[in-house]
């Protein structure tokens, strides 16, 4: 705050008008200039408008007056994925196959982790990452996985980051990653409706909709979340071509990502990159509305239990041990 | 001052904009600082822009730092303004009726400064239209941030356009028509404790973070805001009445401190039952809290943080307290001004980070802002301060004007 | 008019409330799925990728009906056992390594583990035997493991225990037992995981 102590004479409405013009206008030059100078930083730094042609000008210009995913129709949903294929085939030069298919009729997935049969050795995580193409920079890990001592189920006593010969004897191992709870915390937290649990269960964030308030994020009890700090780089030769518009596509700086259940992969019948890639067998997934499925024999027959139970969330993933 | 038959609208706006580029050297040299500053805010917001939140010392598991901090406590400076509203309309007391302008303006550059903070924190605020009901989705009544954006924006209407027309009618030299604005007065004061309750309730609600999903949260934020909102408005009078010839008289200085008193024991009556909730018999919810006092697996960077300002908030609401010197301002303005400063760390670092750290699945890590975040801090200080000062120098220009005729 | 306002207000909070509320009730997604009976089709799932490599369809049946297990025999280095295994004498180069002198037998406790004569036929030894004198073929091998232990066999049957093949919609592939585990050395080996987790900064 500024205490005028050098200026005794303080301010009179009439004194104002006798200050001489000539400091006046060159202040008042100054000012404008420092302000002008300013305003070109900022503006020199959004994005690099003149290194594009036309055509991806106007993609991207379409791309960003576009509505949110939820409430376009199958035909616009189409055309901005093929304008995101056309945009990365443009910039990068690789062909991407993103899909924008809708969930399957009658199928909620669901997802059962074995805490006796994992060994850590984080087939998973790897086989997650190079799914999901995750910004290989920052090692983002939509799994992790925790040692733990026996006698408690507390994820915060294990240790998520040992790298040592596994298993350990009187230790077992036990995964985390988004649980798409029916109650997400999330989905109600968002202001944008950016992010939404889809009929079939898989709770997606719509990354282009998305303005990074990380409020979700905050929300999340499990740790499911990842914001995207920087923009993701991904070897090009390890990219996942076969995309879907709401999963492994690469998302844009500054959006919230997530685990989405591989639903470029789900929706096709066909297994997450976790459960594949899991060498004990260790986790189960399937359609929690076919009794006959193997998800449901686990919820069945075995001891199962949530993370976080008490907390009314309603997670989609339980643990059970054999 | 231009005649009186000349003064329109345009006018208006053209005498506020010169009585606030013109002044003595010493103004011109805080205008030509504050400007400066802000261009250092922007030059560091660039590299945001480019390379993303990266920059910042945020990170996944502690997701909100220093930008929201500040956010969190400047909406409490604002709703503070409520306390000179208070006196002066409900209680109708002639010498608050002098200040509560400045308390308005005070007020719109804090809300300034929140909503400017908003927006440096988000990742993506080019997409903030997206907020937008019609063109984009509001997610009202569900998200609490929702719920916020509203109350913040309609409390900055009020707190703008109320004052504007009080302001622009005693510009013409007539005065200003109550029945007209003291219904939305009235609504301002019950939309400052709203403004601090929905801020609370976006930490309050989320049972992910058992540190803030307590509901002393909401009643503590209005205390906290409470005690801090009058310091600063204490020491913003006084710069005023030491520099200008817009006196203010001692019993403003006096009630005012009786409420900084009242409510900064209060929060420390607050601040001693959470104390108590989360040390008398731990439990896994009470990590945070351990984190912030005592440090966690060796992370112990918010402890002297959060000890300084307790300590000194408790010897400033002493100080305050008994008053020793008898409201001299040798003692009363350095004690607001360590109030101020005590709550700003409790509220707003020694608030939000801790509520992150432990991470949901038990992990600690240390935050600590970058250059880039502080710069761009330094940078909305510096805009707001130049928004307060540009209205409180025309609004008093004005009331002087005014109360001379 | 303040009266007025605040009874507004406070009747909108409680229909905000009333309308979010649910929190503190039952209801959970384990009633949907519980009263979820009806016969889920999942062969009307449009596959993108089919199970290419070769499977026998399993003797036995799981909850779902007949399903298919991962063949095991082109997988065997050196089957047919029978092209060596004759009645007749024969003799043979770097017989070390032909007398199976590679194979490691650790399954079950030190001393007093499994031989290799318990699982193999003794005359058959294109087969495996169990204990009630029952040809296995070595693609349905589970039927062998399953003798002991038949908590896992129940559970594999059923999708607890071991590992779907690529889809989790459309005929069930399962991974068959010596898929994943050695017969001979079952217990998986040690080994430094894929990968590790960084810390924050």
């Amino acid at each position: 705050m500024s205490v005028k102590k050098d200026d005794h004479e303080p301010i009179r409405t009439d004194a104002l008008l006798e200050k001489k013009s000539s400091r006046r206008t060159f202040l008042k030059g100054l000012s404008i200039g420092a302000a002008a100078g300013s305003a070109a930083l900022t503006a020199g730094c959004i994005g690099s408008v003149e290194a594009a042609t036309p055509e991806e000008l106007k993609l991207r210009w379409q791309e960003f007056f576009k509505k949110n995913y939820r409430l376009m129709s199958q035909e616009e949903k189409d055309g901005t994925v093929a304008r995101l294929e056309r945009l990365a085939k443009m910039r990068d030069n690789i062909d991407l196959q993103m899909g924008s298919y809708p969930p399957l009729d009658g199928v909620l997935y669901g997802y059962a982790f074995n805490i006796t049969r994992c060994e850590g050795f984080m087939e998973c995580v790897t086989a997650c990452v190079k799914e999901n193409n995750l910004d290989r920079k920052t090692n983002t890990q939509y799994i992790r996985i925790f040692e733990m001592e026996p006698g408690k189920l507390d994820p915060s006593t294990g240790d998520g980051r040992y790298y040592h010969e596994v298993p350990v004897e009187n230790k077992f191992y036990m995964g985390t990653q988004c649980f798409h709870c029916e109650k997400a915390p999330c989905t109600k937290a968002c202001p944008t409706r950016a992010t939404w649990k889809e009929p079939d269960g898989i709770v997606v964030v719509d990354y282009d909709w998305c303005i990074g308030c990380r409020y979700c994020q905050a929300a999340c009890p499990y740790y499911g979340r990842r914001f995207n700090w920087g923009k993701p780089e991904i070897p090009r030769d390890e990219i996942t071509v076969r995309q879907h518009y709401l999963g492994n596509r690469i998302r844009p700086k500054g959006k919230m990502e997530k685990c989405t259940f591989c639903i470029q992969r789900t929706r096709k019948g066909r297994l997450p990159a976790c459960v594949e890639a899991c060498p004990t067998g260790a986790r189960v997934f399937g359609n929690l509305l076919d009794p006959e499925s193997e998800i449901r024999y686990v919820l069945k027959h075995k001891k199962v239990f949530r993370m976080k139970e008490e907390l009314g969330t309603d997670p989609k993933f339980w643990y059970f041990i054999d | 001052m231009r005649p009186l038959h000349e003064r329109n609208l345009r006018t208006f706006l053209a005498d506020v904009i010169r009585w606030n580029l013109i002044g003595s050297l010493g103004f011109q040299l805080f205008r030509i600082i504050l400007l400066g500053v802000m261009g250092l805010g922007i030059y560091a917001y660039s590299f945001q822009a480019r390379y993303g939140l990266s920059v910042t010392g945020m990170n996944d598991i502690v997701s909100w730092g220093f930008y929201i901090s500040n956010f969190t406590f400047l909406v409490g400076v604002a709703a503070a303004a409520v306390m000179l509203i208070l006196p002066a309309y409900v209680f109708h007391d002639p010498n608050f009726h002098r200040v509560v302008i400045i308390g308005e303006g005070v007020a719109v550059g804090a809300l300034v400064m929140c909503l400017t903070f908003i927006m440096v924190d988000l990742g993506g605020p080019l997409q903030a239209w997206h907020l937008i009901p019609g063109i984009g989705i509001f997610n009202f009544p569900s998200s609490i941030l929702a719920w916020d954006v509203l109350v913040l924006n309609g409390y900055l209407l009020l707190n703008a356009l109320v004052p504007a027309y009080i302001l622009y009618s005693h510009y013409k030299g007539r005065p200003a028509d109550e029945r007209k604005y003291r219904p939305f007065v009235f609504l301002s004061i019950f939309w400052a404790f709203s403004i601090h309750m929905v801020t609370a309730f976006l930490y309050q609600g989320l049972p992910a973070r058992p540190f803030w999903n307590n509901p002393l949260m909401g009643p503590r934020f209005l205390a906290s805001a409470f005690a801090a909102g009058p310091a600063l408005i204490t020491l913003i009078l006084a710069v005023i009445h030491y520099s200008t010839t817009y006196k203010i008289d001692r019993s403003v200085f006096n009630k005012l401190r009786l409420i900084i008193v009242i409510s900064a024991i209060i929060n420390l009556l607050m601040l001693f039952s959470e104390v108590f909730k989360e040390f008398y018999f731990p439990t896994h919810h009470s990590s945070s809290a351990v984190y912030l006092f005592f440090g966690m697996d060796g992370r112990t960077s918010l402890v002297p943080w959060i000890w300084t300002s307790v300590c000194v908030n408790l010897l400033a609401t002493l100080v305050l307290a008994f008053n020793p010197g008898k409201s001299n301002p040798k003692v009363l303005l350095p004690a607001c001004l360590f109030l101020f400063v005590a709550i700003w760390m409790e509220k707003g670092i020694g608030l939000i980070v801790p509520g992150l750290i432990p991470s949901p699945l038990g992990e600690v890590v240390d935050y600590l802002p970058t250059w880039v975040e502080l710069s761009v801090t330094l940078g909305i200080f510096a805009l707001g301060i130049t928004i307060v000062t540009w209205l409180i120098r025309a609004a008093l220009i004005i009331e002087q004007d005014y109360s001379s005729v | 008019m303040t009266k007025q306002l605040y009874s507004a207000l406070f009747l909108l909070l409680c229909i905000t409330l009333i309308s979010d509320s649910g929190a503190a009730s039952e209801k959970s997604v384990l009633d949907e799925i519980n009263a979820a009976e009806d016969r889920f089709d999942s062969r009307a799932v449009p596959l993108f990728k089919q199970v290419t490599d070769e499977r026998v369809l399993a003797h036995e049946e799981y909850q779902g009906g007949p399903f298919w297990v991962l063949a095991r025999k082109s997988q065997i280095e050196r089957y047919k056992c029978s092209s060596c295994h004759t009645d007749k004498s024969m003799t043979a180069q770097q017989g070390r390594e032909l007398t199976h002198g590679n194979v490691i037998l650790e399954h079950g406790d030190e001393g007093q583990g499994l031989l290799c004569i318990d699982c193999h036929h003794p005359q058959e030894r294109d087969f495996l035997e169990d204990k009630k004198g029952r040809k296995i073929d070595f693609d349905h091998s589970y039927q062998l493991c399953g003798q002991c232990h038949f908590r896992q066999k129940r559970d594999w049957l059923g999708g607890a225990h071991g590992k779907r093949a690529l889809n989790w919609a459309g005929e069930r592939t399962v991974y068959n037992c010596t898929t994943c585990h050695d017969p001979h050395s079952p217990r998986f080996k040690k080994r430094f995981p894929a990968t590790y987790s960084v810390e924050l900064d």
